[in-house]
C-alpha cells in the first residue's frame, strides 16, 4: 500500500466536506500548514 | 478527536489547519461533529480515495483502522508521517506542535 514519504509533496485531493464544501488540499499552499488526520471510525 | 478539539486554538496559532478524513458519510460527520462541537474541517471518504491516497492501514480483521497523520507545511510538503500501530498509537499534540514552531521558524508565510 503507498504511503506518503517524509519531505516530499503531499499528494493533493479535492473532496466536499460534510457540508458539501469543496476543500483541496491545494488550497492551502502558500497560505496554512495542514494537519492531516486519519482516525479511526466514530463509532 | 477531543484531545484535538480541546488543543485546537494552539494549532490555530501556529497557522495549522486541521482537516480530519474519514470513511463515513456526511451525516454521520455531520452528526459527530455537532455533538462534540469539533471546530475543524471535517471530510466524508466513502469510497477510500483519500484514504488509500495517503495508504492508511485498513485492517479487516480488526474491522478498524489505523490512525494516521501527516503535517503539511504551506510548500506542500510532507513534514511529518506518523501511521499508527495501534487504534492508540496516535502522535501527542504537544509533538506535532512543537513540529508546527519548527516548520513556522525555518518558513514564514509570504506578506
Amino acid at each position: 500500500m503507498p504511503r506518503v514519504s517524509l519531505d516530499a509533496i503531499a499528494p493533493d485531493f479535492s473532496l466536499p466536506d460534510f457540508n458539501g464544501d469543496l476543500v483541496s488540499l491545494s488550497d492551502f499552499r502558500g497560505r496554512k500548514n495542514v494537519l492531516l488526520v486519519f482516525n479511526r471510525t466514530f463509532a | 478527536m477531543a484531545q484535538l478539539r480541546d488543543d485546537y486554538s494552539q494549532f490555530v496559532d501556529r497557522d495549522v489547519e486541521v482537516v480530519v478524513v474519514g470513511p463515513e458519510d456526511a451525516a454521520a460527520f455531520s452528526k459527530y461533529w455537532k455533538a462534540e462541537s469539533l471546530p475543524f474541517v471535517g471530510i466524508p471518504d466513502p469510497t477510500y480515495g483519500v484514504l488509500k491516497l495517503y495508504g492508511q492501514e485498513i485492517n479487516l480483521f480488526k474491522l478498524g483502522r489505523m490512525p494516521a497523520q501527516v503535517l503539511i507545511d504551506r510548500a506542500g510538503v510532507a513534514r511529518f508521517v506518523h501511521y499508527g500501530h495501534s487504534m492508540q498509537d496516535i502522535p501527542k499534540n504537544d509533538e506535532v506542535l512543537a513540529l508546527a514552531d519548527e516548520i513556522n521558524s525555518s518558513q514564514r508565510p509570504s506578506a
